[in-house]
């Protein structure tokens, strides 16, 4: 493994206000991650696994701490840069897939690239090999309402591979598909694993959580060693 | 992002139009009073450039006061720098219609007809000549409309007249008169030797405004207008008349742009989400302004087009009806079509502004977790 880690998470917290009532739903949080790791967060509902992967994922701001993605301390960055870097080094898949509905699966993968300027043809050309290499080849002109759930949740993991990202962030990526498509899911992971892909899986199934390299275990917003 | 403008605005079809319709709406009420204050403009401006050099002489208590009669035309000849004077009565054409048709009767020395007209020049026929008693000489409106041709009989004030000329198209108020005899016109009318007004041409390099003051100073009973007081005059009624069809027609399109600006909120509040996915995937600021403003410029630009285009329509129906009638009331100017059209996409833009600018406010975390 390298020794610059991809991801380093130091000390990070993260309070919410439900009217005046304080909510620390992230609290002193410290780890780092490897490139090429698969690496599952889990814990019970309301621990803070969303907001810690939404505060890694630029979705929203930190209170304390310092977040570190390929070098770059995004804490520290002007929220003006902030969409670059959600495009360049970090990529999301959702438990709800989120797919533009308006969208064919071609357009939502190839929509990805847009804001990062990728030339159409080029676009068309990357969002099509990552379709058909998620076996979605026969799928491409299709709209979400007519994909399956595991379909649509591969359009979306293609769409959150589209801009090489340093780091794939996936809340709950099998919360809402059959245990099948699960697995087909832990495969495609494992084969981007391979190619040298940082990804971390919220997850509350022990499937998931086996086939990963490692397992972070959170309550109450704290880790759990 | 044209695409996912079009595919938004597609997805909720109904909304759209029913929206787009609104703008259409204003535009269309934009135009067609436009066109009407633009005809109006138009007509004035040319009724002032056919009339711009004479000084208008009228009683002092006002134009249908007493007190202006024929022997005052003498006396403003005398007055020096004048070069010629002309009696004339003014009448309504339609008797039972108060004038509300716009057409007149206008009586004049016969022998000077074509003096007190110029520059307008005759399409048909002649000018009133000395001798002439019910002969008249009458523009293309009223020819158009009573279908005249040199030799037509016209019936003015239950007395017949023979059509003896009929006058070049102007653009102008003399589209929709009759010129007739003076003597004749006092007596028809029943007004003695009444005049309405005394056109006074000046002599050459003579300073107008001054002669118009020596006029008064030297006619006793009499008021005047220079060509410069009328138009101050005149242009002020018209441009009330302009603010009262322009703002009426504004406001139609207001209440469009308020009903994008209502259909751009729910469309923003319903994309929530989807704009939380656009700013995870690294959409900027600018992306999501392009999206929704694109979306309710679009409207705009639509609205703005089928409004024009429907106002066009309108006003060509309307006008080939009126011409039957002998009245043009609307004209479309080039000038009138692109202040229509910016607007609709500048009432489109400012509509989409505020729920543009809650588009872009939101955390994309907020955002996601949206419904
Ligand atoms: N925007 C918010 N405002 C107030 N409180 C919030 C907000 N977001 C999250 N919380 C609170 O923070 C805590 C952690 O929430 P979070 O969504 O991270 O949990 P989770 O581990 O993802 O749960 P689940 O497994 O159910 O998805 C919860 O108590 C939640 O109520
Ligand atoms: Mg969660």
């Amino acid at each position: 493994m390298d020794d610059v880690p991809i991801l380093e998470v130091k000390n990070l917290s993260k309070t919410y206000f439900q009217g005046k009532i304080p909510v620390t739903a992230v609290h002193d949080v410290t780890f780092s991650i490897s490139k090429g790791e698969l690496v599952a967060i889990m814990g019970p509902s309301g621990s803070g696994k969303s907001t810690l992967l939404a505060l890694i994922g630029c979705l929203e701001t930190t209170d304390t701490g310092t977040i570190i993605i390929n070098g770059i301390d995004v804490t520290d960055v002007p929220e003006k840069r902030l969409p670059r870097i959600r495009r360049e080094e970090l990529g999301f898949v959702f438990q709800h897939f989120n797919l533009l509905s308006t969208l064919t699966a071609l357009g939502n993968v190839e929509l990805a690239m847009r804001f990062s300027h990728v030339p159409k043809q080029q676009r068309l050309e990357r969002a099509e090999m990552l379709l058909k290499n998620l076996g979605m080849g026969v799928r491409l002109h299709h709209r979400p309402t007519e994909l399956s759930g595991g379909e649509q949740q591969r359009v979306s993991i293609a769409r959150a591979m589209a801009n090489s990202p340093a780091v794939i962030l996936a809340d709950e990526p099998t919360g809402e598909v059959d245990s099948a498509t699960r697995d087909v899911i832990i495969e495609t992971f494992k084969e981007m694993r391979s190619h040298g892909q940082t990804i971390i899986v919220v997850t509350h199934d022990p499937v998931v959580a086996e086939h990963c390299d490692r397992v972070i275990h959170i309550i109450d917003g704290t880790l759990k060693k | 992002m044209f695409d996912i403008i079009i595919r938004s605005a597609m997805q909720r079809k109904v909304r759209t139009i029913l929206t787009i319709s609104g703008i259409a709406l204003g535009i269309f009420a934009l135009v067609v009073m436009g066109a009407m204050s633009e005809n109006f403009n138009q007509t004035f401006d040319k009724s002032m450039s056919l009339t711009s050099d004479k000084v208008r002489v009228f009683a002092e208590s006002g134009m249908f006061g007493a007190g202006l009669t024929n022997d005052k035309v003498s006396d403003v000849k005398r007055v020096p720098g004048v070069k010629d004077a002309y009696g004339m009565l003014m009448m309504t054409f339609d008797d039972d219609q108060f004038g509300m048709s716009g057409k007149q009767v206008i009586g004049v020395a016969p022998e000077k007809s074509a003096k007190i007209l110029y520059p307008v020049e005759l399409k048909s026929g002649r000018f009133l000549e000395a001798g002439d008693t019910y002969q008249t000489v009458i523009g293309t409106s009223i020819a158009g409309e009573y279908d005249l041709q040199v030799g037509s009989k016209l019936e003015l004030h239950e007395k017949n007249f023979t059509v003896v000329g009929e006058l070049e198209y102007t653009g102008s108020f003399y589209d929709s008169t009759a010129a007739i005899p003076l003597d004749t016109a006092q007596d028809v009318y029943n007004v003695g030797d009444t005049l309405s007004v005394i056109l006074t041409a000046p002599e050459d390099g003579t300073d107008v405004e001054l002669l118009a003051k020596m006029i008064e100073l030297n006619v006793k009973g009499t008021s005047t207008l220079s060509p410069t007081e009328l138009q101050e005059e005149a242009g002020q009624s018209l441009l009330i008349l302009s603010v009262i069809t322009i703002s009426s027609a504004l406001l139609a399109a207001i209440i469009g742009g308020l009903s994008v600006m209502n259909t751009m909120l729910m469309s923003v509040t319903e994309r929530t989400r989807e704009f939380g996915v656009l700013k995870a995937m690294g959409a900027e600021t600018k992306d999501i302004l392009m999206i929704t403003l694109g979306e309710s410029a679009l409207m705009g630009i639509v609205g703005g087009v089928f409004g024009i285009g429907a106002g066009g329509v309108a006003v060509y129906l309307l006008n080939s009806w009126l011409e039957t009638k002998g009245i043009i009331l609307f004209t479309i100017t080039p000038r009138l079509l692109l202040v229509a059209m910016l607007f609709a996409i500048v009432i489109g833009m400012i509509a989409g502004l505020y729920p543009a600018y809650r588009a872009t406010r939101m955390s994309p975390m907020e955002a996601l977790r949206h419904g």
